[in-house]
């Protein structure tokens, strides 16, 4: 049955379809408006993490050229700028240390009691995304792509394709993807032989030159139009990567297996430490669901992503949006964003003294086990001349644990997993000409 | 396990086809902030951020990346 409006509308759009087959006057003069051309969206952000650690200003942009018959030519920039300093893996000391530099040219010293933090973090990313996308048939559709980006030690080339296909009056969407890339890592300094020890300034036997990695991504899903206000998705995702894994600023202390204490330096360091070895394939699956929800204007949001690994890391991410209109063309948008993760199998805070070297060891945070939390608050307006703006204030937080087996002795005493915090604040302009 | 597999395509796409709309009805869908993806941008830096703090990346798209990221 239609509603009154609908039934208007029709009513208006037979008028005026009758009028234009007649050749009549139309009732007022209509003016074509041209549609645009060109889409850029544009961001600033500012992410800043407490206690002197990673700050990132980034700049970014993504410009879209559309061309007739939905032909569109995207075109992405990214700018990033990045300082301050990252947790090494060694573990606090009641007493100072002191590390060489990944460039083993000099050395820097951790004062007692606290973490080690290689402050030598400072570069500068450029990257670049390109891609081309056009209709395939009635009901389907292409795109292949290219992603490059550079670092001072980081060379990442890629290429990435996708189809998709309608079915059921557009209302259902099957869709696959494929991306394949080659990074080059080039460490400063060279990458470190797996599980060799740091050596003093000037010593550089342990060091080789670089490396590199393959990795492919590839994805399928679907997408369903449930009612006029309901849209859902689902994607599976499997990774791979093969190659240089690990991280060739990431070191482990070694330490005695009843005090906990990291054994004290003959030559060189402070402390005896040890460079981590990786595995060199990992294998990822990720299951991907998203709703979104109008409800009078309201559209809510809402996706899980479950993530597991070859690694023996599983981890589960919710997230929820809400945009709220209000005003003429405002709107502000809370953001929830929970994530949880169990360590990998070879997560290990130190190496004991004396013992074997397991095959695998990494003190990388981001392998440990945590929980994250993410809140914030975004408004969006649009400006006299149509274009969309956007801040987004956002407060991310990352506790995590030391599984209880691998805490020795005075370790106990220490805090081993410190909690991350950082502020993220993202200015968006968005026009279309 | 093809024939399984077409099947299982099959039953999805014929359970899917009572659900949808009509094309006139795509008024709210059509809008920006119904789309999965209604901000780019936003969803880049996202990715990227939590590809560089976490062990987890992708599941909406590729797995991102293409960083050292410390």
């Amino acid at each position: 049955m239609l509603t009154g409006s609908r039934q208007t509308s029709i009513s208006t759009a037979l008028a005026t379809a009758t009028c234009t087959l007649l050749g009549s006057a139309a009732p007022s003069v209509v003016i074509a408006e041209e549609e645009p051309k060109w889409d850029f969206n544009t961001s600033l952000l500012y992410y800043g993490e407490d206690k002197s650690r990673v700050r990132d200003l980034s700049l970014k942009a993504i410009v879209r050229r559309l061309f007739t018959d939905d032909r569109v030519f995207s075109f992405g920039l990214t700018l990033d700028s990045l300082t301050g300093a990252t947790p090494s893996g060694a573990i606090r000391q009641d007493v100072a240390q002191t590390f060489t530099r990944p460039s083993g040219n000099a050395e820097y010293t951790v004062p007692a009691g606290s973490l080690p933090l290689d402050d030598t973090f400072l570069d500068t990313r450029l990257a670049i995304t390109a891609a081309w996308q056009q209709p395939y048939g009635e009901s389907s559709q292409f795109s292949v792509g290219f992603s490059g980006s550079k670092e001072y030690d980081y060379l990442h080339l890629g290429l990435n394709g996708s189809f998709a296909k309608d079915f059921n009056k557009r209302n259902t969407t099957l869709s696959t993807g494929i991306s394949i890339a080659r990074d080059e890592f080039d460490p400063v300094g060279g990458a470190p032989l797996p599980f060799t020890a740091m050596l003093a300034v000037g010593d550089t036997s342990n060091r080789g030159g670089s490396d590199d990695k393959d990795v492919l991504d590839i994805v399928a899903g679907v997408s369903q139009v449930i009612s006029r206000n309901l849209v859902v998705q689902a994607n599976y995702s499997y990774s791979s990567e093969k190659g240089y894994l690990n991280n060739p600023y990431k070191f482990l202390s070694v330490v005695d297996g009843i005090s906990g204490d990291t054994i004290i330096g003959t030559a060189g360091t402070s402390h005896v430490l040890r460079f981590e070895n990786r595995p060199d394939e990992r294998t990822k699956h990720s299951l991907y669901t998203q709703a979104k929800y109008n409800r009078g204007g309201k559209v809510l949001d809402v996706s899980y992503r479950y993530m597991s690994d070859d690694w023996d890391i599983d981890s589960h991410t919710v997230e929820l949006r809400y945009r709220v209109p209000f005003g003429q063309d405002k709107y502000y948008e809370p953001h929830l964003r929970w994530y949880t993760q169990n360590e990998a199998e070879f997560y290990s805070l130190s190496l004991l003294e004396g013992a074997a070297l397991p095959l695998y060891a990494s003190n990388d945070y981001r392998l440990g086990d945590f929980d994250a939390l993410t809140a914030g608050l975004k408004f969006g307006w649009t400006t006299r001349n149509n274009s969309a703006m956007s801040i987004r204030v956002e407060w991310y937080r990352q506790v995590g644990s030391i599984p209880g087996e691998q805490i020795i002795g005075n370790q106990a005493e220490r805090d081993n997993y410190p909690d991350l915090n950082a502020l993220i604040v993202q200015l968006s302009y968005r026009f279309k000409k | 396990m093809k024939i399984l597999l077409t099947a299982a395509l099959f039953v999805f796409c014929s359970g899917c086809s009572s659900l949808g709309v009509e094309p006139w009805e795509r008024d709210v869908l059509a809008r920006e902030d119904m789309q999965l993806t209604s901000d780019a941008a936003e969803a880049a830096t996202d990715d990227h951020i939590y590809f560089s703090k976490e062990a987890s990346s992708g599941g909406r798209g590729f797995g991102g990346g293409g960083c050292g990221c410390n």
